[in-house]
């Protein structure tokens, strides 16, 4: 046991050194880390009248000056606490919408890759079905059925987004499979279990792990278009709502860019963050992508 | 800075929502005004958005409408109007002379054809057939002659909104379902006449030079379609159309100052308010829905009603255009509006009070739960719902807010699945519409269907004042009457009226010098009981529009600006990524 204990921690810590020898991955880290600061600690920081519409006494819509750094939104509300309060529902949603998808999507793709004939095909199938169904649209149709919340933003982000993690998993899934090792734990009697548990998850969880932190990424800004249309859950901050009341409210006419800015500038850094992060574990676990 | 790029937006979104230029000064002298409601349906009998209606009456007159100053029942197509004394036949008198616009005589044939169309026909009744529910028989014994018998007296006799149509044109209408009344030019007795529509993007009115009134003061009326009211508000601002109304009041506020433009804040006809489930019932007296129980006690009610700051949500979520919320008709209809000699004040201490005397304590800090519907997109709920959270949380009630779809919203109120709920209604002239939504009968049967109730109100005393005041000939008696159907409301608060909307409008002020508004008093141009607004609009003496032309340029110069940008950037990135394909 402990060979392979040994055996994992020095290929986790050559893992590690790649990484860090990758400024961009670097970069992306140290904006989560701030993003992830920012969204436990924001709502500690902030008092608890401060975003309460009844009790504010600032002018609405007053430009960024002193006292409000970034500005203040249609009922008088810092902009610039709004956007720290909107950091955590925004990244909750995006990891767990990501989860679930990668979850779901792992699942089909191991299944229709180990198990071949008619399940594989009706898997693939369906798989092929969310595919070419047009995610927004769909996701709109869920989110307009079910019962406004961010539980139900994070299902109809996590329903519609799989197709593409199963696709992949399940290659890998077949590459895998065709090993001479697997073939051997087949013939000494090896049941699906075991091969699934044992040889299959093991070789597909890398690539799991980088997509599952692209998927984070789309999966943000999934969120944000579905709250900027209004179908996300109003009574929830995040960026997209954001976006969605200034937008309502008359932002653009009235030319509070310092209403419209910061949300998705936050958006924008967030998910370049989940990028390059992915990106850089990409190359760690994809030799071939390094130059 | 941000000022140009966020006008570089707009010109871009004026452009490609519009893709039109504003007209050469030369031309027919034109009033161009934004619509973003579409259209159902051209055809009277079929129209119900409030957006074909008024387009409907351009077309054609109805036979009584609304003076423009106060309001009173003036002539249309009928000049004269007498009951008999039992109230139960009226006598109107078509004068000769008034023309159709091609030239045929509009006589009382026309008009009995249109409401024997109504009284025979079902699909003739989609749009208007609760004005002829009650009618038993429409005759024109000559040709200036008009007899209608009702069933019952009826106070509204001299408030029928239906469009009169042509017996020449309409008799030969076999499928009136499908005919979509577009045969342009549409023959019509109004002062405007249709002469093209493509849907989603305009409709055009030419004016009747030949309407009895006199003409109008200008050639033709553009209804030019937007996708959102913030492009609408924007191209206002750059001279692209003349009219726009149903500002958001950020908006409005931005139109301030703007050169060549002119604001009109008015009293509108629209009221908000806060469906408060009183223990919905249908009409065989069985609960129906969810609705907290607690709220069937009308302690309770009076005390939410009481904790709401009226006040501060007219004054931050309408930014003060708005009034503080009473009785259920508006305050624009000055006669029958009611005010309380002393209104509910807000008053959190003693609603507390009156919850705690009610039997329902504090229990780690609140009370009960309810919960809150709105609709989602709508400004106004979603900013007030924020406002009655914190003010219910603040005496001990615990609010819920859901904002949902319309659909959801809708079957929530028909359903009684709800507790508190956003709601509004527009009224008219006569209260007779809006005071009817609250009685017993209006609740559905048992079978769930049937009925337009909007609170559940079910009340012995509110419907025995409302059977009274509707065969009530005498207006004093009658308005005295509806005020103490108000009263008697306003004290069981089925719901709580938040606030009246004022109607938000905006003007080109260097192309059209004046718009009559309705009421003379702070009343509105468009969306009025009438057309008077776009009639008697008088366009200024030197039009000269500018300022656009310009604005489509940069819009142009930008959009290809961005598309070279992306294009090298997308070039050089296929590239790098070249490189990199295996």
């Amino acid at each position: 046991m402990s060979v392979v204990w040994e055996r994992r921690r020095t290929a986790l810590r050559s893992g590690w050194r790649e990484f860090t020898a990758q400024r961009s991955g670097v970069a992306g880290l140290v904006v989560l880390g701030v993003a992830v600061a920012v969204a436990v600690l924001g709502p500690l920081l902030t008092g608890a009248s401060a975003l309460d519409v009844t009790r504010v006494e600032a002018a609405a819509w007053e430009p960024p000056g002193p006292g409000h750094w970034l500005g203040t939104d249609h009922t008088g509300r810092s902009v610039a606490l709004l956007v720290l309060n909107g950091t955590g529902a925004s990244m909750l949603v995006g990891l767990t919408a990501a989860a679930l998808s990668v979850a779901i999507g792992t699942l089909v793709g191991i299944a229709s890759g180990h198990f071949r004939g008619w399940p594989a095909s009706a898997l693939m199938r369906v798989t092929d079905f969310f595919l070419v169904v047009p995610q927004l649209v769909l996701a709109i149709a869920l989110s307009a059925v079910l019962p406004r919340g961010l539980g139900t933003i994070v299902l109809a982000i996590g329903l519609t987004s799989w197709p593409a993690t199963a696709r992949v998993v399940r290659a890998q899934t077949l590459a895998v499979e065709a090993r001479p090792y697997v073939e051997r734990a087949h013939a000494l009697g090896g049941g699906h279990l075991h091969v699934i548990a044992h040889h299959v998850v093991p070789a597909v969880l890398p690539l799991v792990l980088v997509n599952t932190t692209l998927a984070v990424a789309s999966s943000i800004v999934s969120e944000s278009t579905l709250a900027f249309l209004g179908l996300g859950d109003p009574t929830h901050l995040s960026w997209g709502t954001l976006l969605h009341q200034a937008q309502l409210f008359g932002a653009v006419s009235k030319e509070a860019w310092w209403f419209l800015l910061p949300p998705g500038l936050g958006i924008m850094g967030l998910v370049l963050a989940f990028t390059l992060v992915g990106r850089a574990l990409e190359t760690v676990i994809n030799p071939r992508l390094r130059s | 800075m941000r000022a140009i790029a966020l006008r570089f937006t707009a010109a871009v979104m004026a452009f490609t929502f519009t893709g039109s230029v504003p007209a050469v000064a030369d031309g027919p002298v034109t009033l161009k005004v934004a619509i973003v409601q579409q259209i159902d349906s051209m055809n009277p009998f079929l129209a119900v958005f409030q957006s074909s209606t008024e387009i409907g009456r351009l077309m054609y007159d109805p036979l009584t409408t609304y003076a423009q100053d106060d309001q009173r029942v003036v002539e249309a197509v009928a000049a004269k109007w007498e009951p008999s004394p039992d109230k139960l036949t009226w006598t109107f008198t078509v004068p000769g002379g008034k023309k159709w616009s091609d030239g045929q005589p509009i006589t009382s044939r026309d008009v009995a054809f249109t409401y024997n169309l109504m009284l025979t026909n079902e699909t003739a009744r989609t749009a208007n057939g609760s004005y002829v529910a009650n009618f038993e028989s429409v005759t024109a014994p000559d040709e200036q002659t008009v007899v209608i018998k009702t069933k019952a007296p009826q106070v509204t006799m001299t408030a029928l909104d239906v469009p009169i149509v042509p017996e020449h044109k309409w008799s030969s209408v076999s499928d009136l379902k499908n005919y979509r009344n577009e045969d342009f030019p549409v023959v019509g007795s109004g002062p405007f006449i249709l002469t093209d529509h493509k849907p989603g993007e305009f409709i055009k009115l030419k004016a009747n030079k030949d309407y009895w009134r006199g003409a109008p003061k200008y050639d033709e009326l553009h209804f030019v379609y937007f996708k959102n009211s913030d492009a609408a508000v924007q191209a206002l601002a750059k001279g692209e159309i003349d009219l726009v109304n149903r500002m958001a009041p950020a908006q409005f506020d931005s139109l301030q100052g703007k050169e060549g433009v002119e604001r009109n804040k008015a009293r509108g006809r629209r009221f908000n308010e806060l469906l408060v489930n009183p223990g919905a019932q249908n009409k065989s007296g069985q609960f129906i829905g969810d609705g907290n129980p607690v709220l069937r006690d009308v302690r309770v009610r009076r005390a939410i009603a009481q904790s709401i700051d009226l006040e501060s949500l007219v004054k931050r979520v309408s930014l003060g255009y708005a009034e503080i919320g009473t009785g259920i008709v508006p305050p624009v209809f000055e006669k029958y509006h009611w005010e309380p000699a002393r209104r509910r004040a807000f008053d959190p201490a003693a609603a507390r009070a009156a919850l705690d005397a009610a039997g329902y304590p504090l229990r780690d800090g609140t009370r009960f739960s309810l919960r809150l519907m709105g609709r989602s997109g709508r400004a106004y709920d979603e900013q007030a719902s924020e406002y009655i959270k914190t003010s219910l949380a603040d005496v001990g009630i615990r609010a819920e807010v859901q904002l949902v779809s319309d659909d959801q919203l809708n079957q929530a109120t028909t359903a009684a699945t709800y507790d508190l709920a956003f709601s509004g209604w527009g009224a008219n002239v006569d209260p007779d519409f809006i005071l009817g939504l609250h009685t017993c009968a209006q609740r559905p049967g048992p079978d769930g269907t049937g009925g337009t109730t909007d609170s559940y109100f079910c009340d012995a005393e509110y419907d025995a004042l409302y059977a009274q005041q509707l065969s009530e000939f005498d207006e004093a008696r009658r308005i005295d009457l509806v005020k103490r159907m108000q009263e008697r409301f306003y004290d069981q608060v089925p719901s709580v009226v938040l606030s009246y909307e004022n109607a938000l409008e905006a003007y080109r002020g260097d192309r059209f010098s004046r718009f009559p508004v309705q009421p003379a008093n702070g009343g509105v141009i468009m969306a009025q009981n009438g057309v008077w607004g776009y009639y008697g609009a008088v366009p200024a003496l030197a039009a000269s529009s500018s300022g656009g032309v310009s604005g489509v340029v940069i819009g142009i110069a930008v959009v290809a600006v961005l598309v070279l940008v992306s294009g090298v950037l997308v070039a050089r990135r296929r590239r790098v990524t070249a490189e990199e394909r295996e």
